[in-house]
């Protein structure tokens, strides 16, 4: 069977510079290689069409070879529509190799009246290789202003180092009278989750960054807790995407600065 | 073997030193934030944590794990064990839930010893398993041949009774307005256990996210009566 969209991109660093490889097809695009303000490289993903419907499927391998840096971000959110007979899948692929660097982060998912979404992102890592990851899961604009019209929406994400699972971030919404409630979203209807996995992503720093979210957001609605091979799990619930992108925003600034040696990210797209 | 009724009630005893009395897996954040208030408040919620959180997770893993082991296929355990552990973006419960498996494990070894639970308890020791009290009580569920349907509505009903016991510490409420909650969550309790038969194993370890906030934000807590 075919895929609605198909993209595959590989990273490798000859003569300590960075080349890109890879193909697409159908829906999916990606522009050539940007180099952002501090010089490093980026990627960005597009969708050709209005958005995803009822049974399109798309699949995405990208793979980041010994010592090879990217980071990747999409051009617009990602929307999916009416899905009657069939939900739309979406399934990615990420290899990290050996002291490699990846930073995936996606524009809000919007979940349109009627939307069944499944999205499965599996991520490899190798020994000292780095993942920064974030995303918005958001309920789409309705005609007669309520809020949550999608049908469901199962996002996995499943992080392997060196073969063991040591993430597997599950979230299934699916709205019904609850999930507004205590336990649930909480009167909100906006979902951020943003992930760390470095060698040095410790319980310590996990804490620091608490801190200077709490200092600057002490309204927003969020946890931060570590897991164990360095990892940092933070999910903001918020009713506006301005919001948590900013929290995000500022969770990626600190990462890159105490982690990666690096500067605030600009993406080039707004 | 006797009808394997006694040993029900032994391990579903509100005193039987399973761990979970030090543990209230995030309920005590939602006292502390004054959203549970009171025998109502918890109610509410605890009817919440049964439908998105056990049937999902502790509920649907001690059904897998039960069918693992009826199926003769213990290795899937493993699998089992890393999908809790991993899924569990807290650390304090998942640790809570660690500590409480292996505790266990290590117990029922020496009241109800079996094959499976032995070979779980040994990859507990190796670091091959994190250890987890859904997994080691489908063993001995399984291994006192409690049916599965009974198995997985004395694992729910034994999690709530003990959430309900610190709740009567905890928030504080009367030890009567407590065993009422019991007698009316025993209804949905039946539904969730055939939520639970209903699931595929595609739907474990899906979270609450509020609850998963309430759980990271215990770490931060100041004064704590409960380890999580």
């Amino acid at each position: 069977m075919s895929e609605t969209g198909l993209l595959n991109l590989e990273v490798k660093n000859r003569n300590s510079r960075a080349m890109i490889h890879g193909y697409y097809e159908g829906a999916f695009k990606y522009t050539r290689p940007v180099r952002l303000d501090d010089d490093s490289l980026s990627v960005y993903l597009i969708h050709v069409g209005g958005g995803y419907v009822d049974g399109d499927t798309y699949g995405s391998t990208i793979k980041l070879e010994e010592g090879a840096e990217l980071a990747v971000t999409s051009q617009a959110s990602t929307k999916v529509y009416k899905s009657p007979s069939k939900p739309v899948e979406q399934r990615t692929t990420i290899q990290l190799g050996a002291d490699s660097v990846l930073e995936y982060c996606l524009d809000p998912l919007i979940l349109y009246k009627g939307a069944k979404f499944i999205q499965e992102t599996t991520v490899e890592m190798e020994p000292n290789s780095s993942f920064v990851y974030s995303d918005i899961i958001t309920p789409g604009w309705s005609e007669d202003g309520s809020n949550f019209q999608y049908d469901w929406v199962r996002n996995k994400l499943k992080v392997y180092q060196n073969g063991k699972l040591v993430l597997f971030d599950h979230l299934f919404l699916e709205p019904d009278d609850e999930l507004e409630g205590v336990l649930q979203l909480e009167g909100h209807t906006h979902v951020g989750s943003f992930i760390i996995f470095h060698p040095k992503a410790s319980r310590e720093l996990g804490e620091s960054l608490y801190e200077s979210v709490i200092e600057l957001y002490p309204h927003v609605r969020f946890g931060i807790s570590d897991m164990e091979g360095g990892g940092i799990v933070v999910r903001i619930l918020d009713n506006r995407t301005q919001t948590i992108e900013k929290v995000i925003s500022h969770i990626h600034t600190f990462a890159r600065k105490e982690l990666l040696g690096k500067g605030e990210v600009s993406w080039r797209k707004y | 073997m006797t009808n394997g009724l006694m040993p029900l009630l032994q391990l579903s005893d509100s005193q039987f030193p399973s761990g979970a009395f030090s543990h209230s897996f995030g309920f005590e954040t939602y006292i502390q934030e004054n959203v549970v208030i009171g025998t109502e408040s918890f109610k509410q919620a605890l009817i919440v944590f049964l439908k998105k959180q056990l049937i999902f997770n502790d509920g649907l893993a001690c059904r897998l794990a039960y069918e693992s082991i009826e199926n003769g296929r213990p290795e899937d355990l493993l699998e089992i064990d890393h999908v809790l552990f991993a899924t569990c973006v807290a650390r304090e419960t998942r640790e809570g839930n660690r500590k409480m498996g292996e505790r266990m494990a290590k117990l029922f070894m020496e009241l109800y010893p079996s094959t499976d639970l032995s070979e779980y308890l040994s990859w507990i020791k190796e670091k091959e398993a994190y250890g987890h009290p859904s997994v080691v009580l489908a063993a001995v569920y399984h291994s006192l041949n409690i049916p599965k349907k009974v198995a997985v509505e004395t694992f729910l009903f034994t999690n709530l009774s003990s959430l309900v016991q610190n709740a009567v510490r905890g928030i504080p409420i009367g030890q009567t307005d407590g065993q009422r909650i019991l007698v009316d969550l025993q209804p949905i309790v039946e539904e969730a256990v055939q939520s639970i038969i209903n699931l595929s194993s595609d739907d474990l370890g899906a979270g609450s996210l509020g609850l998963e906030i309430a759980q990271m934000h215990h770490e931060r807590l100041n004064v704590r009566l409960f380890m999580s």
